[in-house]
């Protein structure tokens, strides 16, 4: 099977370019056939491939053809290629909202009120809020909110061998050392302190 | 190994429903109160909710409170605090529908999700997801609930039913048998005392004989959405899972317990007066007029007499019902009594297309009512419901709902936090002990 040259369309760039400037879109497989005087649209499949991987086109989920980066200087509709190229389009990056940031997982984020300073060394004051998240398993160093004798109290979820203890963030405070089943009410993971 | 795709489940619908929810709701918030007998309803003065603990003492939803407090002296009674339970109402959808879009959230605990064919991308079979939905909202949210798997929705409430509190009932097609024959056809979804009779009468007394009717007996005997029950309790999934808002309403009902009890003309009128602003309001909201309603007024001994009324002209702007509302209520009322609550139905709703006036009446006048209103809505907005209110209604605006401990605002209307306003709260529960 002796393979046939292909006859290379030529300008395919500048035709390509033409054709998009006057009709303010891409040509159609048929359509670039005829404009590379192909007798079938399967025979410019091959070029399609080609200007695919050099960025001349670009394929849209459909396969219809889209003007590739290397089309350029050709103003695409809809994007900001003309004229100076966008800071923000440059810096391609999602944003977090504050909720989102301090929540986390919403569903699970519960707030509380500290009243106590048994965690003032940790930065956490009495008046301040923490948003706790009880979707979490603790880990070593966590602040947590656990239940001792019915009541919550906020504590570093620490292990001494391979027991859990729970340290206060102050002097005054005794590490407790639970001899029960210790209920975890969540993890802390965030501080807020609102002044106004 | 999970059998995925097989007879036993041609549709896998999820019913998820709060154990006691207000009660868990409480006792989420507030740990001192966990494996304690919890009531909710301090306001009205009957049991709104009542924890499993408190059920052991045979205390059911509209008990007396003064009953509780015989049967169970340490329940812990509190005022219903909705802000919170609606928090954890949105969250248990929300937990939902990391599994599945298709989520129904039937009322303010009980939900419906459509899982078909979530099986496979999700890696595990229909109950191991039911599992894993419970326990997340178990996990993250601190309630229990309980849960029925089936195949269609009518099965799946009953499964949800069968086991309580934190149960888990499958019903794959092959054993949905001995879960109907349990369960007494009064018991069934949609099926009311008056056809629950019916149903006895023919010698119908479980779901199991209503299921294996003949479908020309069922088709005779029984109504349209009857119907659909027993396809539905056949396995034969009909009723679709509503994703959607409700928006449409069959009636707008409003009612509002007050403490103490009154016989004073004029403070009753004004309760009713306040429940009909406040059902016209969520009328207008939707974009509804009603053409009749009913006024009722409870006694003191919790008897209720209703009357209807039809309007002049279809209409949700409480001048409108006026006239009929105070012949309806000089009606009821009977002066020696004393009575606890009012309420106001409206019925017979329809869109608002502002076409139907009444042969005389002078359209200006209604022009004006639309302006007013309007005004009224906007202000409403911006400074708060009742903003604006008739004078007739002002009484019940001006006192508080409630005397005595019943008065108790619940926690969360007690304190507000820093940039909080009255009418602006946080969107995150908050627990109810300080940290110490």
């Amino acid at each position: 099977m002796g393979r046939k040259k292909r006859q290379k369309p030529r300008n395919a760039s500048t035709e390509l370019r033409r054709f998009y400037t006057e009709h303010q879109r891409m040509p159609s497989y048929r359509e670039a056939a005829t404009l590379f005087r192909y007798r079938s649209p399967n025979a410019i499949t091959y070029w399609v491939n080609r200007w695919t991987t050099t960025g001349i086109v670009r394929r849209d989920r459909t396969g219809r053809l889209l003007p590739g980066p290397a089309l350029a200087p050709i103003r695409l509709l809809g994007n900001v290629q003309a004229g100076f190229p966008s800071p923000a389009e440059e810096e391609h990056i999602d944003t977090l909202s504050l909720d989102d940031w301090l929540v986390g997982n919403r569903e699970a984020s519960f707030m509380l009120k500290v009243s106590g300073d048994s965690m003032v060394d940790a930065g956490i004051q009495p008046g301040d809020y923490v948003l706790i998240d009880r979707g979490r398993t603790p880990k070593k160093g966590d602040i947590v909110i656990a239940e001792v004798d019915n009541e919550w109290t906020m504590k570093f979820f620490e292990k001494r061998g391979n027991r859990i203890v729970l340290r206060a963030a102050n002097r005054r405070y005794p590490t407790i050392v639970p001899h029960q089943e210790l209920k975890i009410a969540g993890v802390v993971t965030s501080v807020i302190r609102k002044y106004k | 190994m999970t059998n995925w795709n097989t007879p036993q489940w041609p549709r896998a619908i999820i019913h998820i429903d709060g154990d006691a929810f207000f009660a868990s709701c409480e006792q989420a918030l507030h740990p001192e109160y966990r494996g304690k007998p919890v009531i909710t309803g301090k306001e009205r003065g009957i049991v709104a909710a009542a924890s499993y603990e408190a059920k052991a003492f045979g205390i059911t939803r509209g008990v007396p409170l003064w009953e509780v407090k015989n049967r169970c002296p340490e329940a812990i009674i509190v005022p219903s605090d909705y802000e919170s339970y609606s928090l954890f109402s949105k969250r248990m959808f929300a937990i939902m529908r990391r599994f599945t879009s298709a989520v129904e959230e039937y009322s303010i605990d009980e939900a419906f999700a459509d899982l078909t064919g979530l099986a496979r991308p999700l890696g595990m079979g229909y109950v191991e997801i039911a599992r894993m939905m419970q326990k997340t909202i178990t996990q993250e949210l601190g309630i229990s609930v309980s849960v029925g798997i089936a195949t269609t929705k009518v099965l799946a409430k009953l499964g949800s039913k069968y086991r309580k509190p934190n149960g888990l009932t499958a019903m794959p097609n092959d054993e949905r048998r001995e879960y109907l024959e349990a369960t007494p056809v009064e018991k069934i979804w949609g099926i009311g005392p008056k056809t629950a009779a019916y149903c006895s009468k023919l010698g119908i007394k479980t779901a199991l004989a209503f299921a294996n009717q003949s479908s020309a007996l069922v088709a005779q005997r029984f109504i349209k959405p009857h119907v659909a029950l027993w396809q539905e309790l056949n396995g034969q999934s009909v009723l679709t899972i509503e994703t959607e808002e409700k928006t449409t309403y069959q009636s707008i009902g409003k009612t509002k317990t007050f403490s103490p009890v009154s016989s004073d003309p004029i403070f009753l009128h004004a309760q009713l007066l306040k429940n009909i602003e406040n059902a016209c309001i969520k009328a207008r909201r939707h974009r509804l007029v009603a053409s009749r309603l009913i006024v009722y007024l409870k006694t003191q001994d919790f008897r209720t007499r209703a009357i209807e009324g039809v309007l002049s002209r279809a209409s949700a702007y409480p001048q409108d019902l006026l006239r009929v509302a105070d012949q309806l209520f000089r009606e009821t009322y009977e002066p020696q009594t004393m009575y606890r609550a009012t309420g106001v139905v409206l019925t017979h709703l329809g869109p608002d297309t502002r076409v139907q006036t009444s042969l005389f009446e002078p359209p200006i006048r209604l022009e004006k009512l639309e302006q007013v209103y309007a005004a009224v809505d906007l202000l409403a907005e911006k400074f708060g419901k009742h903003t604006v209110h008739l004078l007739g209604s002002n009484v019940a605006h001006r006192a508080p709902q409630h005397a005595r401990e019943r008065a108790e605002l619940p926690l969360r209307k007690q304190y507000r936090l820093k940039g909080e306003s009255t009418r602006k709260h946080l969107s995150i529960p908050v627990l109810a002990q300080t940290l110490r």
